[in-house]
């Protein structure tokens, strides 16, 4: 399974991204069960952000949902920010 | 709520959290009782106790005039991600150990005197709303935003950012955010959203030069100096005086702002760029305000404000729509072909907006 996050605006404007290729992990298993709970609950177009908040779109495989702070699903929170910490 | 595919929004609460604030903090022990449980509450039966306060409120509508005095409430989400979180200083109380809180407090209150002191309005509606803030939002949190309600900041990761509280255009341009959304309430998107972001800049960044006492010349005007962590290759996150120069980083990138319309970004990220075409808005500002000199908040701010304020700007506005209605508040707040009329429509014209 192939985990994609892009960040984008934000207070700085500075873009994000992070990839993680589970095939091979230890841990794909636990992978695999947060990004289906992540993308279970996102919408597949962009929702309306906050002023400075970031959004975010998850990818995994062929599955692209959005999100956008402060909005998100403990899951969705989990999911990128492993993923733009461990994937960067 | 369509577009948000059928989950509950966490922070979507009925009752604005300020309100409850300001009821809790009331002599009434019929107010403040309701209230001050329902911020005790967490997340799952916030709505329900809320719509009752939101009744009892509605029952007495509050008739007194604006206090000159803000109303600050400052919270800690613990690193969570629950707003608004515990509340940790109230409007009065003495600072206490933590910088963070004691920075958003000092923040609030030099932001609250510039729109007070300098163009009579009092708060983000100018009718005395409550100021609130959260700190210590989420783990390592890169940002500080308006959620529409409130303000939110993080602490940075510490490696690229610092604590979000630290710089004070920061913590104005978060509130002013909220002044927008009660004045010209411009598209976040697009245009318009750059000229939302930019007008957050530019106040952002008064608010420092007034708490400062510097002039045009003297300011850095910069956006997020002291942000960046030491070891991070830039001054700033944006330079209104010179878009584009704030930072160029291994990790950051390069400062990605045009100062004019011939760098204009065209793009669908970034709530359509919002963050890197306020550039040319905000070069536009910065001209006009160091060919006035003196003081930037008295003349280029006023003009500023009285587009933002005067109930003409399009929420959709564009950069010329903004542009024509600075020239024409220079000139019928200071005269037709004077000084400021002069800078301001050639702060235009060199950023290459074109009035119509």
């Amino acid at each position: 399974m192939r985990i994609q996050v892009r960040r984008t605006g934000g207070f700085a404007g500075i873009e994000r991204r992070g990839e993680v290729e589970t095939s091979g992990r230890p841990d794909a298993a636990e992978w695999h069960a947060l990004a289906e709970r992540a993308v279970a609950s996102g919408p597949g177009t962009p929702p309306a952000g906050v002023p400075d908040g970031f959004s975010y779109r998850i990818t995994v495989d062929d599955r692209t949902v959005y999100c956008a702070d402060p909005r998100l699903t403990e899951d969705q929170r989990t999911l990128v920010s492993r993923v733009l910490k461990e994937g960067a | 709520m369509t577009t948000h595919g059928g989950f509950q929004p966490v922070f979507c609460t009925v009752v604005p959290p300020h309100v409850l604030d300001r009821l809790a903090r009331s002599d009434d022990p019929a107010r403040s009782g309701p209230a001050r449980r329902t911020l005790r509450r967490d997340g799952e039966l916030r709505t329900l106790r809320q719509v009752t306060t939101e009744f009892r409120l509605a029952a007495e509508p509050d008739t007194r005039a604006p206090s000159d005095q803000p109303a600050r409430t400052i919270h800690d989400a613990g690193h969570r991600t629950d707003l608004p979180g515990a509340v940790v200083r109230r409007e009065g109380e003495p600072p206490g150990q933590d910088a963070t809180v004691n920075r958003a407090y000092s923040g609030l209150g030099a932001t609250f005197d510039l729109y007070l002191r300098v163009y009579g309005r009092h708060s983000i509606d100018g009718e005395g709303l409550p100021l609130v803030a959260t700190v210590h939002y989420d783990e390592q949190y890169d940002n500080a935003f308006w959620n529409g309600e409130q303000m939110v900041f993080g602490d940075g990761d510490g490696e690229v950012f610092l604590d979000f509280t630290l710089p004070l255009d920061v913590i104005g341009h978060e509130l002013t955010h909220g002044v927008t959304q009660h004045t010209a309430n411009l598209t976040y998107y697009g245009q318009s959203g750059a000229l939302n972001e930019s007008v957050s800049d530019v106040f952002g960044s008064l608010i420092k030069q007034y708490a400062l006492g510097q002039t045009a010349a003297e300011a850095d005007w910069l956006i997020g100096a002291g942000l960046l962590a030491p070891g991070v290759t830039g001054s700033a996150l944006r330079s209104m005086k010179a878009p584009g120069t704030a930072y160029d980083d291994d990790v950051l990138g390069k400062d990605p702002q045009p100062a004019t319309m011939a760098g204009y970004v065209r793009t669908g990220r970034d709530n359509g760029g919002v963050h890197i075409n306020s550039g040319i808005p905000n070069h536009a500002f910065y001209l006009a305000a160091a060919a006035l000199g003196g003081h930037a908040w008295e003349k280029a701010g006023q003009i500023w404000y009285d587009v933002l304020t005067g109930g003409e700007l399009a929420e959709r506005a564009l950069f010329a729509d903004f542009a024509g209605l600075t020239v024409k508040a220079a000139r019928e707040r200071y005269g037709d072909g004077g000084d400021e009329f002069e800078a301001v429509r050639k702060a235009w014209e060199q950023v290459g907006v074109r009035i119509l």
